[in-house]
């Protein structure tokens, strides 16, 4: 039998709305729309990924179509559509990175987190994916952790070895 | 030493903030701007500099601040295009990080000579960091009456916002950026109307890369014949250039146009050679999107004169033996690199990014990727390599924006110039797994470039 999955109720914090107050005066009269990307951002930081039902949310919140929302949302690399690990590791893996040693990197994540491309440890703490290029070509290899974004330079593997120690005791 | 515009005091301690900013001279340009010049004599230093932007298209700045249509009673919008991600290209990032308020004031410079009254800097989503930084230095000048109403008493009123993109190199492409920023896909638009006569909102727009942007400060503090005094020919002022790759020093540079590139890879005052004593075996000058040069081509034109850092130089020779400034990424290969691996790595980039609208590039991106992919991993066949020449050759020109192109040259001048790389590839499955295929394979080995420096 096909199993309907009951929508999850979700709650987004007085914080959260004053912020999406500010960002929509950024725009003209009627150009609220605009709104959408920093919002979706915004969204994702305090949820961590964006359920259907959040998505909903902000829709009725710019008065704009659901659909408009998922289009938007599944277009960007940066919005997940799925619940995350904590620390999603993103390395970079186009070309320049690739010339100084991002694929080592990758294995090397591969190897010491035990998961795959896109796969979660079992304590939810770390998952790892290649990404497009990251503009720090020159300080390559590098990774990325959101929400903030933080960057991580000139990787070595006893670096990556160094970080997950860290994330872990945070 | 070559003469620094942009990044004169980028070691200044405190140079992010606007105190130590103002201390160096900044925010000078902007009173000068608007107290002394109307906004047509403003463009009219910007023609006169012959800036060309800085975004990879090197579309002359002041031509494209005229175009801008004015109809009276419609808004105008000046949006920067900080969306960065050409692989690379690193440099507006670099700019932000270190010195905001160069950008800010080049915003406000150019949104007077516009006649915009609200702004936007598009920030690629990725640099959460950067973003903060900008609004807090917008914050800081905002407080200081650079922004906001009546700006320094002189009733131009301005409201300056950082607007992040989402995760997409399409939304570089300046009418994908609008759509973007107008919260929808970044679907590029058909071109005309051009965003200056329908851009953002509809309205009038200019969109400029935030080096181009920046730029307009030196151009309003010393005059547009000052500016483009430096340079060489119709390759004016100073470039930042992200040298990225195999090189001892890679970083952020700013050179004066027309210095020669032997120079810029070898000299100690730049990139300081190729990393751990190997030997340079190909560049791509301009960002992935330019085709590639083995390292004969890049240092030399194919009639033995030097090639320089200008427009001009890198795309002597057209395709045949040229290449092209675009972004000023400037990546080096040392002897040990794949090309092979390196084609399909920025072909998979390209069918990642495309969005989707041209079936030229969606599919002809995604077939590139898995012929390159074979040849790559052993299994491809000879006639691979004429399908993919023939790939490229039917993306090119065939799209509605030049995503299509920027994905077909770096394979069509891969194979022109390292066939034999290709072949040997399908000859010898076994051993392409296990090794590259290095320097030592070529029938004319590519010379060891002897340290020059300038002066
Ligand atoms: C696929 C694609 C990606 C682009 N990415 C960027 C970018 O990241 N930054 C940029 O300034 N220009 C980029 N451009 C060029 C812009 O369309 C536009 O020409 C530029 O922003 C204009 O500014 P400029 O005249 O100051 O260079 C891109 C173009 C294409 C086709
Ligand atoms: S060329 Fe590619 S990226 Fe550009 S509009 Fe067409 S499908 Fe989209």
């Amino acid at each position: 039998m096909l199993k309907v999955e009951e929508p999850q109720p979700v709650h987004f914090s007085p914080a959260l709305i004053e912020k999406f107050g500010e960002i929509v005066k950024r725009y003209p009269e009627g150009k609220h729309k605009s709104a959408l990307l920093p919002i979706l951002h915004e969204t994702q930081a305090e949820l961590g990924w964006l359920s259907s039902e959040a998505m909903d949310k902000v829709a009725a919140y710019l008065d704009i179509q659901d659909i408009e929302v998922y289009e938007v949302a599944s277009f960007y690399s940066m919005y997940f559509l799925k619940p995350q690990a904590k620390f999603v590791m993103e390395v970079c893996r186009t070309g320049p990175c690739c010339l100084v040693g991002a694929e080592k990197i990758m294995d090397h994540l591969e190897n010491k987190l035990g998961v795959k491309e896109g796969e979660v440890t079992a304590d939810g703490l770390f998952s790892w994916r290649g990404v497009e290029c990251l503009a720090a070509c020159g300080y390559a290899p590098v990774l990325q952790i959101g929400p903030d974004y933080t960057f991580y330079e000139n990787l070595t593997e006893q670096k990556v070895d160094d970080l997950i120690n860290d994330l872990r005791n945070k | 030493m070559g003469r620094k515009l942009l990044l004169e005091h980028i070691n200044v301690p405190g140079i992010n903030t606007l105190d130590v900013y103002r201390q160096n001279g900044g925010y000078r340009a902007v009173e000068k701007a608007l107290k002394n010049l109307t906004p047509d004599e403003v463009v009219e230093e910007v023609k006169k500099s012959g800036l060309r932007g800085r975004g990879g298209a090197g579309f002359p700045t002041g031509m494209k601040w005229s175009f801008l249509a004015k109809p009276e009673g419609v808004a105008r919008y000046m949006v920067c295009n900080a969306d960065e991600s050409e692989p690379g290209t690193f440099k507006d990032r670099y700019l932000m990080t270190h010195i905001p308020h160069a950008l800010i004031e080049g915003m406000i410079i150019s949104s007077f000579a516009l006649g915009a009254s609200t702004s936007y800097i598009y920030v690629r989503g990725e640099m959460m960091p950067q973003i903060r930084i900008l609004e807090r230095a917008i914050a800081e000048a905002k407080n200081a009456g650079f922004l906001g109403k009546n700006i320094l008493g002189t009733g131009y009123d301005l409201e300056l916002y950082v607007q992040p993109g989402g995760g997409a190199y399409i939304c570089g492409e300046e009418t994908a950026l609008l759509e973007s920023l107008e919260g929808k896909r970044g679907n590029p638009r058909i071109k005309p109307p051009f965003p200056a006569i329908a851009g953002l909102y509809g309205c009038p727009t200019v969109v400029n890369n935030v080096e181009s942007i920046a730029a307009v400060v030196p151009i309003i503090n010393d005059g547009g014949e000052e500016y483009a005094k430096i340079g060489i020919g119709r390759s004016t002022g100073t470039k930042l250039i992200s040298a990225s790759g195999n090189l001892v020093r890679p970083g952020v540079y700013e050179i004066e146009l027309g210095l020669p590139v032997e120079e810029f890879i070898y000299s100690d005052e730049w990139c300081g050679g190729i990393a751990n004593g190997k030997r340079l075996k190909a560049t791509v000058a301009g960002g992935s999107s330019v085709p590639v040069l083995p390292a004969n081509l890049t240092l030399k034109l194919a009639n033995g004169e030097p090639r320089l850092m200008s427009y001009e130089s890198l795309s002597e020779g057209g395709f045949a033996t040229g290449t092209m400034l675009g972004s000023g990424g400037f990546i080096a290969f040392d002897e040990d690199q794949c090309i092979v691996r390196n084609t399909w790595n920025f072909s998979r980039f390209y069918h990642h990014e495309s969005c989707g609208q041209c079936s030229p590039c969606r599919e002809g991106t995604g077939w590139m990727e898995k012929v390159l992919h074979r040849l790559e991993y052993g299994h491809g066949k000879m006639s691979d390599i004429d399908l993919l020449v023939n790939v490229a050759k039917n993306i090119e020109g065939n799209t509605i924006c030049p995503l299509g192109d920027a994905a077909a040259w770096p394979v069509a001048s891969a194979i022109r110039h390292f066939r034999d790389e290709f072949e040997w590839h399908v000859n010898e499955p076994a051993k392409a797994l296990k090794t590259n295929y290095g320097l030592a394979n070529y029938a004319e080995p590519i010379a060891k470039a002897e340290v020059t420096t300038g002066n």
